[in-house]
């Protein structure tokens, strides 16, 4: 006999999600991924000035933010015939890769990591560092207080097998403190150039609104720096304890194991070379990319828009109670086929593809250490080991980056707002591939369609039936007690969803 | 109590002082207010609506104090999406017997989808009815945001939602707990963290009439503009990265008011109009409000040139 247990608010992620699943014999037999809040971005931005969409989409995900941003004005640059100088492309590059930074280390360390580390282990600490024994004497106050929960935000929890090496926990429980200072410094460091992070101001099509200044590439300089020593000296080592203390999960939350990248930072003035290149991954092998084999059907989701549409088509009509419809995602396809997408996605077309040596040298160095091989990364300790790598990747690339900025040089060039036109912006977010459609009629936004990573990572069935990235994921999942699913919540939050992108 | 001794205090009350453009008679107040709030009695709620966590970000960014300090000793935060250890069933237990318990602060991010109640649903429950069943219970309500302050974005023209701000919302639901609003998209760090110390110490700061605490936003950001020398010249960009007041690129600094051009966002580091960005105006009730009020004036200029 099956039963169906529903984990909802799945916390820690960016947004309103819930998941349904139904266990037998103590595994998932079968998944529910419902997106539950809805705005409508699409249809508030017909009609405005196409300028507004860069600011507007951006606050459709406060994590996301400079993605959407980019994504835009990517859109923007190729409707309006728009080429950024090399400091305006450098200056995009330096903004995205900042907010890339702030939130793979929120991600793992604040959104992730207390589904294995242990935070009471803090009580047993000895050592001497005054912020652990703060944190020490607080915990112990608070669990021997008479406040409605004591250590909120970090108990209650589920009652599980956490990570029981106290020395490790206390190490993690130090790194979770220091990512803290680490991700706002990602974000200060992005607010050189962006003027303010979340929400940057400075993207415009065209390039960036902000100049080049000596002072403010010897502010980015000295950031990238401690954050490169942070991400070499704690997150990647914390990633590969995690993955020795939890390695059953090399084999856990696998997925569809189709992989779609769009690409992102580029590296040339046309956009056609790109740090994380495009490409897409099917039964191990890599195929070229082709934008127009995406669509977007709707039969299971709270629309009565037409379903199958590809995104420069597509609608957005909202219907709550759609008989049969269970989640405010769409569902995006490509070729008609389920994918993954995602710092993995990105990471293992880099590696096929076999141009970036770093990443090469970085994802076999990893697999020889954890004595794995590179199908296993397919699953929830790959998704978290792609992350950290590729956070790397991209720290390492930006402090080179910095240094090809030259002060005085132009980081705009002008354009015009055509009468009619239409663009594409093909990027990605920390957590996956993102695409902006954009179609000008008379000077105003005639259509604005996004597709955004976690609508494909937790999209619900397509028209066919076939269950959402996520969704097979959890298939198969053991569950040791199904009131306390939290092998379930480890798979979905490998995936980092953010639901307020993936509806919008 | 923590480690963090009342020197500690001491100093973090002279720099939060300073954030809230106290003076120096307040410090001994703030400290104690300071330790009040360590002592686990500023149990905090904070609910999501129709939101992109951009505030929850953005308190993220608050250096002095920064987000642990917040945490172990400031406030006691009950329930959080985004950071509680908790989820699920358990969550919804925390989020229920909080708000039976009461005497909370209630912090909500994001509008509310008055017109569509299936458009934003937390443990099956509409957030709508959790938001209102919460409010009644708090002792005051932090609207936090553009969004839970004015409605943004989500209530702009032609949402297909009903969203509205809290304190409407609140209004419509006859709920009367006292509500703070704290506009900005997102909300700047400071402009909380300031916030929850007086209420907890002083009481409900002195607002506005829309409800804003004076100490931050009763001034315009024309006023303390950076950019305004070039304002009084008539010395105006023309275009994007230009030097000079970006009035005529269509800056709503004249109408906007916060305190960013002094405060700065990110640690003191940056503001939009210090990085040639003109203001949207995110902060104001009009923001991003009607669709034929771009943020931007040079599409105009662009069209009376071909024109």
């Amino acid at each position: 006999m099956s039963r169906t247990v529903s984990i909802d608010p799945i916390t820690r992620i960016e947004g309103h999600l819930a998941i349904h699943i139904e266990i037998d014999s103590n595994r998932v037999i079968n998944a529910f991924s419902s997106g539950e809040m809805f705005r409508g971005f699409e249809v508030i931005l017909k009609g405005r000035d196409p300028l507004d969409a860069q600011q507007i989409t951006q606050r459709i995900c406060g994590v996301c933010s400079v993605s959407h941003g980019s994504a835009s004005i990517l859109a923007q640059d190729a409707a309006y015939g728009a080429t950024p100088p090399k400091n305006g492309r450098l200056i995009r590059n330096l903004i995205l890769g900042a907010n890339y930074i702030q939130s793979h280390i929120l991600h793992f360390y604040h959104l992730a990591s207390l589904d294995f580390v242990d935070i009471t282990a803090i009580t047993k600490y000895t050592g001497r560092d005054p912020l652990l024994r703060d944190l020490k004497r607080w915990i112990k106050d608070q669990m021997s207080s008479n406040v409605i929960y004591s250590a909120a935000p970090f108990l209650p929890r589920y009652s599980a097998k956490y990570i029981q090496n106290t020395e490790l926990n206390v190490l993690a429980i130090k790194h979770y403190l220091d990512a803290l200072d680490m991700r706002s410094l990602a974000h200060k460091m992005g607010a050189v150039f962006g003027g303010k992070l979340p929400h940057a101001a400075t993207l415009v099509p065209g390039g960036v609104t902000e100049k080049v200044t000596a002072d403010k590439i010897a502010a980015y300089k000295s950031m990238i720096s401690k954050l490169q020593t942070f991400i070499d000296k704690s997150y990647l080592p914390d990633v590969a304890e995690v993955a020795a203390a939890f390695s059953k999960y090399f084999r856990m939350g696998k997925g569809c194991g189709n992989l779609l990248a769009y690409g992102v930072f580029p590296e040339s003035a046309d956009n056609s070379v790109k740090l994380l290149p495009s490409g897409v991954v099917t039964g191990g092998k890599l195929i070229s990319f082709d934008a127009t084999r995406i669509t977007e059907d709707v039969r299971y989701s709270r629309y009565s828009s037409s379903s199958g549409l590809h995104p420069s088509q597509g609608q957005t009509v909202p219907e709550p109670h759609k008989n049969g419809a269970y989640s405010w995602l769409k569902a995006p396809r490509y070729n008609e086929t389920v994918m993954e997408v995602g710092p993995l996605a990105r990471i293992m077309v880099a590696y096929l593809k076999g141009e970036n040596q770093a990443i090469k040298d970085l994802v076999n160095g990893l697999l020889a250490k954890l004595r794995r091989k590179p199908e296993d990364l397919l699953s929830v300790l790959g998704r978290h080991a792609a992350r950290a790598i590729e956070c790397k990747v991209v720290a390492d690339r930006c402090a080179e980056w910095v240094e090809e900025l030259i002060p005085g040089e132009p980081t705009f060039h002008d354009f015009n707002i055509p009468e009619t036109g239409e663009g594409v912006g093909l990027t990605e977010a920390p957590r996956g591939a993102l695409g902006h459609w954009l179609k000008i009629d008379n000077y105003k936004i005639g259509r604005y369609q996004c597709v955004a990573p976690t609508t494909w990572n937790c999209s619900p069935r397509d028209d066919n039936g076939n269950r959402g990235a996520v969704e097979q994921a959890l298939t198969g999942t053991p569950i040791a007690d199904s009131k306390n699913p939290i092998e379930a919540t480890r798979v979905v939050r490998s995936f980092d969803p953010c639901i307020a992108c993936a509806v919008h | 109590m923590t480690d963090i001794t009342r020197r500690k205090f001491l100093e973090l009350s002279v720099k939060l002082a300073a954030v809230m453009g106290l003076g120096t008679s307040a410090i001994p107040q703030v400290a104690e207010a300071l330790e009040q709030l360590s002592a686990g009695t500023a149990p905090v709620l904070w609910l999501q609506g129709q939101s992109c966590s951009g505030c929850s970000v953005s308190l993220l960014n608050s250096e002095e104090p920064g987000p642990a300090q917040i945490l172990t000793g400031y406030i006691s935060l009950l329930f959080h999406s985004t950071l509680s250890a908790s989820t699920g069933d358990v969550s919804m237990g925390v989020i229920n017997r909080s708000i039976d318990h009461g005497g909370y602060l209630l912090v909500v991010e994001g509008s509310i989808p008055a017109g569509m109640p299936e458009a934003c649903v937390v443990g099956q429950e509409p957030l709508t009815r959790q938001v209102s069943r919460a409010a009644r219970n708090a002792k005051a309500v932090i609207a936090l945001g553009t969004c839970a302050s004015f409605g943004g974005i989500p209530a702009a023209e032609n949402n297909p939602t009903g969203a509205v701000s809290l304190p409407n919302f609140l209004k419509s639901e006859g709920v009367s707990t006292p509500v703070i609003i704290l506009p900005g998209c997102p909300a700047h760090p400071d402009w909380l963290v300031g916030t929850l110390v007086h209420v907890l110490k002083f009481g409900i700061p002195p607002l506005d009439d829309k409800g804003r605490p004076k100490m931050f936003f009763s001034r315009l950001i024309h006023d303390q503009c950076p950019r305004f020398a070039d304002y009084e010249r008539e010395n105006f960009a023309k275009t994007f990265s230009d030097e000079g007041c970006l009035f005529k690129l269509g800056c709503l600094g004249p109408n906007t008011h916060a305190d960013c051009t002094l405060r700065h966002w990110n640690s003191g580091t940056n503001c939009c109009i210090k990085a040639g960005a003109p203001c949207i105006g995110c902060a104001s009730e009009d923001f991003a409000a009607r669709t034929l009020f771009p943020f931007y004036r040079k599409g105009e200029r662009n069209k009376r040139e071909e024109g």
